[in-house]
């Protein structure tokens, strides 16, 4: 959606044969791509479109005119003029003859090898009948000492199975590793004959993308522990479907076999505009929370002090009741709602339309995380969130900076981006944040400002820009609204020099196309209004989405969807013009969002929560505060897969359908709407979020649609108006507001998710927790120096608000005076170290004697 | 740390000499050989921090050159040379020799930790075969009684 201003320099295209069909591709297009791109079918093991060709497997020979032997077609530049044969006898002769090679040593276990079905070799094989071996030695053989079996089956990581008899050496999962990932847990030892594929001796293959080395491995060399011996490729099904967990939406496929009604595995499903072929391990494996022997299973109720199963009927009927009598008591305004933006569309369009229509409040959010939200519709931060991103525009970018985003945890999909956009051109990235980030390493620089500096550090930005280049409009304009507004005091305060601040200046200027992401550390600020401020000033001055894309990414499978639609109580004018002509009405009161509701809540003037797919009691900062505040409800009801913090405070809890079991609607964060079908039937007596409101309100004799094409027609006309808002017409005032530091909390505390973790319910996913268990406290090296505890060490971890203990995890990217604990383990609750008052979270830590 | 301050400093003034940090990586092995005589993971573990490449990267380079050798040998490391132009004017019988002669079979070490035996590939010293390496110094043409001599000569000096 970005508009592009610069012309792409023309690109000379070849003219090629193949297989006597002319084709026509870009100079530089291998043959191998040229003859895919044609419809011409190339068998590959070592080739993987999105890494650099190396030639490994020899199997892609192809015959090319004038050239003396076969030729690698993966790794022959497609030229003018030339002539390719890939199914002549001779090429055929030469892809048997290195099928042979690879058959000497690799072991003919097919019935017993989990890949068998799918397997590359296998088919090739197959297809060139090749039914006997010239060699007659014995095959090479690694056995696994004192592993009394014939199997060479080595666990080289949480989820995956090595077995290197069966590896034919073709070091896609070694070059996909450190090339698309950035990872170095795998590796190729030793040499010739005895060379093999295996961990980094003494660690384990780990990281957060671990599970595609098993996905693209040709043969059954890697196998994922959580599918393997499970079930036949053949016996089972496939549904399209998406990753809930981030806000990029990859695309993905379940395995599944409908006679049992479970899902057996998740691979890709390459979608090149979003996710490269590349999905996260949360993404993988975190079907398995679905089949989780604590999911909910029926309807629970309030009796007496516990809550006990009751009937669909019975919990139905109870909740409609209860909330009309709130209503005609106190009134619809004492009733309030909250809802997950990881929810569907059809979801949370219900959800709007029983909060607003049925009961009549306004009360509404779905910003279950975030600690500042503003009260003005037109706010700043609005306008950055609101812009138009589009991930594959990152590709081109010769400029990109990310700003505030510990990106491998929270936008991996786009992380993986950049890394290509390095692979494969040479833009240049900067990752700007105030503590080290595992991200940087594919930036050229990585700054880090001090604690809370950020709109400092982007006025100091604004103020670079304009000693480099005097002649920006509006220069002077900007000085007046801004402090400090000279650049040497805002480089002192934020802590990045001013010659950094000029360097990153100048190509912010210069950039012919720039992607700016804005990252949690922004939207989750307490401040974020102000530094958002800034951002729309360096905009202004600077001229970014003129050349580029600039956006505070969203952070959840639909947030955009839940933003689209109207799920807080001030939305865009637009969005409520539409929503009051099809419901021919809107709540005239103002309505609060999270944050007010709970401050009402506290106040007793909100009796009632109907909350769905929600831990706020987990999530939210200041845990005990908003355990407090939900004491003081009449009413709440929760609808969740599990039971939580917050549904053990529910008088009515109810089983919620994941998102595997219905066919739903996401919109990711580019505004690009993707489907989920439905994969399974719903476990148990679960029921998708709109089946549920859809139930309450009928019970309550107000149906809320007529049909699901109703409610389809309902979402089509929201999602038709833009929510993009317009950036302000002029500059806007940036003074930072004081940080409050107390010298005895001296480290400054970040929480955020585990890169193998997403908010609170992947820890009911069994291969996730193989590879995160625990909560921990990941320090620095020099921390763990001064407070000389190592990894494993127990350390109890204060604020002002709370304390906790957790072992220690040294990192291996953290610097200085900053400690990370991940929030997404129950036993550890990470919001009760936090205030929501506070910019920055200070702690103290100590060691656990003993 | 196994590495000594010495050899850390020349591995990084040997890394920062190449336009990329991984070419450090086979002098810095050698570096760790010289000082201590094998190599292991703690001792790739060193050098990656020393010169700031992955790990793995480091394992992968020494596990593929089998002349480093991985677990502690004797003071001297015989590597006896058994190609082709070696192979062809004796060095099995040099190797059989030298087994006899030190009361070890091939890949031990002596009693006394003086002597490691190994056969080696290749060591491009065709022309003077047969030949055998003594840790960094090549001894060329042999024969038996150049061996008794070079061997008494090591003893000596040891």
């Amino acid at each position: 959606m970005s508009t592009s201003t610069t012309t792409q320099p023309a690109v000379k295209m070849v003219t090629l044969t193949i297989n006597d069909q002319s084709v026509t591709v870009p100079k530089g297009t291998t043959v191998l791509q040229a003859a895919l791109g044609a419809g011409i079918h190339i068998p590959t093991f070592c080739w993987h479109p999105k890494l650099k060709s190396v030639g490994a497997c020899r199997i892609c020979y192809v015959e090319i005119e004038k050239m003396p032997k076969l030729q690698v077609s993966c790794a022959t530049e497609a030229t003018d003029g030339m002539v390719v044969k890939t199914e002549s006898d001779i090429v055929k002769r030469g892809r048997k003859a290195v099928l042979e090679f690879i058959l000497a040593n690799h072991p003919l276990d097919c019935p017993t090898c989990d890949k068998g079905g799918e397997c590359d070799l296998q088919n090739l094989t197959f297809a060139h009948g090749l039914d006997d071996s010239r060699f007659d030695f014995l095959k090479r053989r690694h056995i696994v000492p004192g592993v009394p079996s014939t199997f060479d089956d080595l666990r080289i990581g949480p989820e995956i199975m090595l077995n290197r008899n069966r590896c034919i050496l073709c070091y896609k999962c070694v070059r996909s590793n450190k090339e698309a990932f950035g990872e170095y847990d795998i590796g190729a030892f030793e040499r010739g004959n005895a060379m093999e594929i295996n961990a980094a001796p003494g660690e384990q293959v780990a990281n957060p993308f671990s599970g595609n080395l098993v996905e693209i491995c040709p043969v059954g060399a890697l196998t994922n522990s959580d599918w393997r011996y499970k079930i036949r490729v053949w016996l089972t099904q496939t549904t399209p479907s998406i990753d809930i967990f981030n806000s990029s939406g990859s695309n993905i496929l379940f395995y599944k076999e409908d006679h049992k009604n479970r899902i057996f595995r998740t691979i890709s499903r390459r979608n090149d505009e979003i996710d490269d072929g590349w999905i996260t391990d949360v993404a993988r494996y975190g079907y398995q929370l679905v089949h989780s022997p604590d999911r909910l299973q029926k309807p629970l109720m309030k009796k007496g002090s516990k809550q006990v199963p009751v009937e669909w009927e019975e919990a139905v009927a109870f909740v409609a009741r209860r909330l009309a009598e709130i209503d005609d008591t106190k009134g619809c305004v004492c009733i309030g709602g909250l809802a997950s933006p990881t929810l569907d569309l059809d979801s949370l369009h219900s959800f709007s339309k029983f909060m607003r229509k049925v009961i009549g409040t306004n009360n509404l959010d779905f910003r279950i995380d975030y600690r500042s939200l503003p009260e003005k519709p037109d706010s700043a931060f609005s306008t950055l969130s609101s812009q138009p991103f589009t991930i594959a525009e990152i590709d081109t970018s010769d400029v990109i900076f990310v700003f505030g985003s510990d990106l491998v945890k929270e936008h991996p999909n786009e992380y993986l981006r950049i890394r290509k956009a390095r692979n494969f051109g040479r833009p240049l990235v900067y990752s700007v944040n105030s503590f080290n980030v595992k991200s940087a390493d594919v930036a050229d620089r990585e700054f880090i400002y001090a604690p809370g500096t950020e709109e400092v550090f982007i006025n100091g930005l604004c103020l670079a820009a304009i000693e480099e280049n005097p002649g920006l409009s509006g220069a002077d304009g900007l000085k007046r609204k801004i402090s400090p507004a000279d650049l040497n005091s805002a480089a002192k305060t934020c802590g990045v020099s001013a010659e950094d601040l000029k360097a990153l200046a100048r190509t912010l200027i210069n950039g012919k196309k720039i992607s700016f992401i804005v990252g949690d550390q922004v939207s989750l600020s307490r401040d974020r209004e102000v530094i958002a401020a800034a951002l729309c000033n360096l905009n202004r001055l600077v001229g970014i989405t003129s050349r580029g894309q600039m956006a505070a990414l969203a952070r959840y499978a639909d947030s955009i969807g839940a933003e689209k639609l109207g799920l807080i109580p001030n939305p865009h004018p637009d969005v409520k013009r539409a929503l009051t002509d099809l419901w021919g009405g809107f709540p005239e009161m103002a309505g609060y969002h999270t944050e007010g509701m709970f401050s009402q809540m506290l106040k007793g003037e909100l009796d009632a929560m109907v909350i769905l797919g929600a831990n706020p009691v987990a999530m939210y900062p200041d845990h005990e505060a908003v355990a407090e505040t939900f004491e003081k409800l009449d009413f709440l009801v929760v609808a969740d897969l599990f039971e939580t913090e917050t549904t053990a405070m529910a008088d009515v809890v109810l089983p919620l359908a994941s998102w595997t079991e219905f066919a739903g609607r996401y919109v990711n964060l580019e505004g690009r709407i993707q489907k989920a079908e439905r994969a399974i039937k719903p476990l148990y007596e679960s029921k998708p979020a709109y089946a549920i409101l859809a139930d309450i309100a009928a019970a309550a004799r107000k149906p809320l649609f007529s049909s699901a094409r109703e409610r389809e027609e309902e979402i089509e006309k929201v999602l038709a108006c833009t929510t993009v808002r317009p950036w302000p017409g002029d500059y806007l005032d940036v003074r930072p507001p004081a940080i409050d530091k107390d010298p005895a909390y001296p480290i400054m505390l970040i929480i955020g998710d585990d890169p193998h973790h997403r908010c609170y319910v992947t820890e009911k996913a069994a291969s996730l927790v193989k590879f995160c268990s625990d909560a921990y406290i990941e320090l620095s090296p020099e921390l763990a120096e001064k407070f000389k505890v190592e990894d494993g060490d127990a350390v109890r971890v204060e604020s002002k608000y709370g304390k906790l203990m957790a072992p220690v995890k040294v990192s291996r990217v953290l610097e200085g005076d900053v400690v990370f604990l991940p929030r997404n383990f129950s036993v550890t609750r990470a919001n009760s170290l936090v205030s929501r008052k506070a910019r920055i979270d200070w702690v103290r830590i100590n060691k656990v004697s003993g | 740390m196994i590495l000594n301050k010495e050899s850390v400093a020349l591995m990084q003034k040997k890394a920062s000499q190449y336009p990329r940090r991984k070419s450090g990586i086979l002098p810095a092995l050698t570096i760790a050989y010289r000082q201590v005589g094998h190599l292991n993971d703690q001792i790739y573990r060193e050098i990656a921090k020393a010169i700031n490449v992955p790990y793995v990267e480091v394992a992968e380079a020494a596990t593929f050159y089998t002349m480093f050798p991985k677990q502690p040998t004797g003071k001297y490391l015989i590597q006896v040379c058994h190609n082709i132009s070696c192979a062809l004017l004796g060095a099995d019988s040099l190797v059989e020799y030298l087994e006899q002669k030190l009361g070890i079979k091939k890949g031990e070490t002596t009693k006394d930790n003086l002597f490691t035996l190994i056969s080696v590939e290749c060591l491009g010293s065709c022309a003077t075969a047969p030949m055998m390496q003594i840790n960094m110094d090549y001894y060329e043409n042999l024969t038996r009684a150049k061996v008794d001599k070079i061997l008494e000569e090591l003893r000596a000096k040891a």
